[in-house]
């Protein structure tokens, strides 16, 4: 602890209770897990110093960015806490290239900010954007609303200089087209803090579009609205973001700051953008307008300008958020089911709910088929603790059932665990486990995640497992 | 947190139950962004102040008192919060229940004793305005550190340049309105509140006096001392009542924000429960009442002027637009845009004397935006941001002055009287 206070300075080691327990969660609130200590360096020096004296003493840690995860992934349960939303500069943005080298806590939307002068944005832009960081995308491969378009985290990060969990530092770049290089870079993207800790990512910045229409369909039933989606999808028609919400997500959007005026008496919205050259986006525009009132929309508007729309997606994007309206916990899955059979699942989770007598509110990804169900819950009841976990396990398995699979965006960290086993044979687990092993051999970095230790045959066959 | 351990949470800090930890929170916090610690961060403070109601971390725990006593108070986090999480009421039943058994710092209770003393206020603030008047407080700004800052402070309050008085049509056809006089606003800015006057009476209200108003206890109700915050609420609303006026205006965004949470400060207090209600109703931000009413546009002031936004007007208030329509009634005037404007500038009532570094952390990236911008002048409604920012700005070197809006708005006014001008 002495080394490092050294090297990060007294207020940056925290280690007295109180302190402690301010780190217990990340944005699953149900979820308690305290780590040992909490060290936050403020420079890339500092980290590399900070691993390499935890490598030494043979000290686990957790990285976390800015603990706005939804998987549980960055709790450390009695083991280090290494904070990183200290490391916040924008390295430089070069609009010609357009690429922007950025420090693991630089904050997703700020890097947008940064990038707005040059007409350029980053285009990976999940709902918690205001808060979350780059480091903790990259760790959680982390998707958005426009990822239906324009891709998640994977495809907007080119290279990393990464310390490994035992201190040495190498640089990762996705491999040119005509290197017979292993994608190292891919592998490291979305691997949930497991294989070390990035020190400065360089990520992709995407033109703006130059037109954009941003829609909003209600619905009176969620059957329609999940049919309009793939009715959108089928006819060509690839839209920058195509979102659902539900009535009750919605009732709790607009008793908040963010009201965006969604109707409240209808079953659900569907929120479509589409953009890009000027020259035919109204027919788009026009045509999935039809397409929605095919399918039995009440009535489709369109954003009136960029003020309008700005509202119209901030209410999506803190939806989450203002969920403590309905109860003072959150359980939220992940999972992503072939769009086409969105409408019959959404029936099927929706029963769930009611057998077990848990409240479902749907705020999803549409176009993607991924179904985020929030489930708000007092976790201190014990017997409404133990329905929604009923219920969450059944939706998941029948997600799993349907052809999905159990995270689009959030990751596996703490929370997906126990579904592992029940989508990946035990071969996969074990190929898994074997690049972990790859990347931190000790298993150092975010023990307990991701891939249940269990399931993988050759750890439970090696020295010190279980410690 | 045991089943039993969250419902005494709820019961004890009522509305903390609202927040799921979603971190949207953390972005619009400057002592987050200042310190990079989230015990320093709303989310992180609401499970320090729940801990303490439920009795996991003890009323004398030296870390949780320590962040939560770097609070601003500045409620950024309730505009940014999607459930509604009533931030600034938690943070002051919180330190309500803490303050028996900690005495706050020689200065702060200096500070609360006299403003709840109207003789004592007046002595203050005559010996405060001796100081500025013989130059000894931009001597004495000079010192380092905070008791130089202070100095600066009082010394920004000066203006070498008066409005000169105009006599505003008075038609009173808006209705009634009874201006809070405010203790520092009436102490070190009579010029403002006589702005105040003239700008209402221009824009169509009647003015009467509140005989009796006192201190609002903003301070007291930050600080925890709620017993005197709600003494000085009955006396001001039984002398607003007595004024018979229709409005109760207010030029200092804390005061004003205050001044509208009576039916909460005095939520338990069966007799006086709806006359607080009813007062609060009939509380208005002066740039309120003046949006109403157009505002009449008055002459060009020939100025590049930048606003920042007082976190009591915006985030307590929720007032946004109306201070911009104020400046939008002088004629042509440079307005330029501030970065971060909805950022606190470290003020935050006396917080700037109590804990001066984490102050001047906040501060810092706030004179840099301004500097940015080129603006000879910043206006802000509330004599706090005015103090500190002026403060700051005179402290670097800047030419820069802060000024309330409604200075601005007089002096185009003033203006336009002179040139003879109608609108």
């Amino acid at each position: 602890m002495e080394t490092l206070r050294r090297i990060v300075g007294d207020r940056h080691v925290l280690t007295r209770s109180s302190e402690l327990l301010v780190y217990e969660n990340d944005a699953l609130p149900g979820y308690h897990k305290r780590p040992s200590l909490v060290v936050l360096p403020g420079t890339a020096d500092e980290v590399v110093a900070v691993v390499r004296a935890l490598y030494a003493a043979g000290l686990q840690w957790v990285a976390r960015g800015a603990g706005t995860g939804l998987s549980g992934g960055a709790l450390a349960d009695d083991v280090v806490l290494l904070g990183l939303h200290r490391l916040k500069k924008i390295i430089s943005v070069d609009p010609i290239a357009r690429l922007a080298v950025v420090e693991p806590g630089v904050v997703n939307a700020n890097l947008t900010k940064a990038a707005t002068p040059f007409g350029l944005h980053y285009a990976p832009d999940p709902s918690s954007q205001t808060a979350c960081t780059i480091g903790g995308n990259v760790a959680e491969n982390a998707g958005g609303p426009h990822c239906l378009k324009y891709g998640v985290t994977l495809n907007h990060v080119q290279a990393a200089t990464v310390v490994l969990p035992d201190g040495e530092i190498v640089k990762l770049a996705v491999p040119a087209d005509h290197e017979a290089a292993l994608d190292l870079m891919g592998a490291f993207v979305g691997s949930e803090g497991c294989f070390g800790v990035a020190l400065d990512v360089t990520v992709r910045l995407t033109p703006n579009p130059e037109g954009i229409r941003t829609m909003l369909a209600d619905f009176s039933s969620m059957d329609d609205a999940a049919r309009a989606t793939s009715a959108i999808i089928a006819a060509g028609i690839l839209p920058a973001a195509l979102e659902l919400m539900d009535q009750a997500t919605i009732a709790a959007v607009e008793a908040s700051v963010y009201a965006a005026g969604y109707p409240t008496d209808c079953a659900a919205v569907l929120l479509v953008e589409v953009d890009g050259p000027e020259c035919g986006l109204d027919d788009d525009a026009a045509a999935i307008a039809a397409l929605c009132r095919e399918c039995g929309a009440r009535d489709v508007r369109t954003a009136r300008d960029a003020t309008d729309r700005a509202r119209l997606w901030q209410g999506r994007k803190k939806a989450f958020g203002a969920m403590g309206r309905v109860a003072s916990h959150l359980a939220v899955q992940d999972a992503v089911v072939p769009r086409t059979r969105l409408a019959p699942i959404l029936a099927r989770i929706a029963e769930i709910g009611t057998r077990h007598g848990v409240h479902v509110c749907n705020v999803f990804h549409a176009g993607d088929g991924n179904l985020h169900p929030n489930v708000p819950y007092n976790a201190d009841d014990p017997d409404e603790n133990a329905r929604v976990h009923s219920a969450m396990k059944e939706i998941m398995e029948l997600c799993i059932a349907e052809g999905g699979t159990i995270s689009g965006e959030h990751g596996v960290g703490f929370d997906k665990l126990p579904y592992m086993e029940k989508l990946f044979p035990g071969d996969s687990l074990d190929a898994m486990c074997r690049l972990r092993d790859a990347f931190d051999p000790l298993r150092r970095a975010n023990p307990g995640k991701v891939v249940p230790s269990h399931a993988c045959r050759e750890w439970i066959s090696a020295p010190g497992f279980g410690s | 947190m045991s089943a039993s351990a969250s419902e005494a949470a709820k019961r004890l800090l009522p509305g903390s139950e609202l927040c799921v930890h979603c971190g949207f929170c953390l972005q619009a916090c400057p002592t987050y962004l200042a310190l990079d610690d989230e015990n320093d961060s709303p989310r992180g403070r609401i499970v320090l102040m729940k801990a303490i109601a439920d009795g996991s971390i003890s009323t004398t725990d030296t870390a949780a008192l320590e962040h939560l006593d770097r609070c601003l108070g500045c409620r950024a986090c309730e505009t940014a919060c999607p459930s509604g999480v009533p931030y600034g009421q938690l943070l002051e039943a919180t330190r309500e229940r803490l303050s028996p058994e900690r005495p706050l710092p020689f200065v702060a209770r200096a500070i609360l004793w006299t403003f709840a003393r109207h003789w004592a206020l007046l002595v203050a603030m005559t010996g405060a305005r001796v100081l500025r008047a013989t130059g000894i407080a931009k001597v004495l700004s000079k010192l380092p550190g905070s008791s130089g800052f202070g100095m600066a402070m009082l010394h920004s309050t000066r203006r070498g340049v008066h409005n000169q008085p105009w006599t505003p049509r008075a038609s009173g056809a808006l209705g009634t309105v009874a201006t809070l006089d405010g203790c520092v606003m009436e102490g070190l800015f009579s010029d403002v509140n006589r702005a105040t006057e003239r700008t209402l009476s221009e824009n169509g209200y009647r003015l009467t006096h509140a005989t009796g108003q006192r201190c609002c206890g903003a301070l007291h109700a930050h600080t925890g001392d709620a017993a005197t915050a709600r003494d000085l609420a009955r006396t001001n609303i039984a002398a607003f009542e007595r004024s018979g006026a229709e409005f109760v205006a207010v030029n200092s965004a804390g005061c004003g924000s205050m001044l509208k949470e009576y039916g909460h400060l005095l939520h338990d207090d069966g007799a006086w429960h709806d006359r607080a209600v009813a007062f609060s109703a009939k509380v208005r931000d002066v740039s309120e009442l003046l949006a109403v009413a157009g505002p009449v546009p008055g002459a060009a002031i020939g100025k590049r002027v930048t606003y920042d936004a007082p976190c009591h007007l915006m985030h307590g208030q929720r007032v946004v637009n109306p201070p911009l329509a104020v400046l939008g009634a002088i004629e042509g005037l440079n307005l330029v845009p501030l970065n971060d404007c909805e950022q606190c500038c470290g003020s935050a009532g006396i917080y700037n004397l109590i804990e001066p570094d984490v102050s001047d952390r906040v501060l810092a990236p706030k004179l840099a935006n301004i500097a940015a911008t080129n603006a000879q002048i910043v206006a802000t409604g509330n004599p706090g941001c005015m103090m500190q920012i002026g403060a700051g700005l005179a402290r670097t070197g800047s030419k820069t002055v802060a000024r309330h809006p409604i200075e601005l708005l007089d002096a185009s006014y003033g203006r336009r009287a002179r040139l003879g001008g109608s609108s």
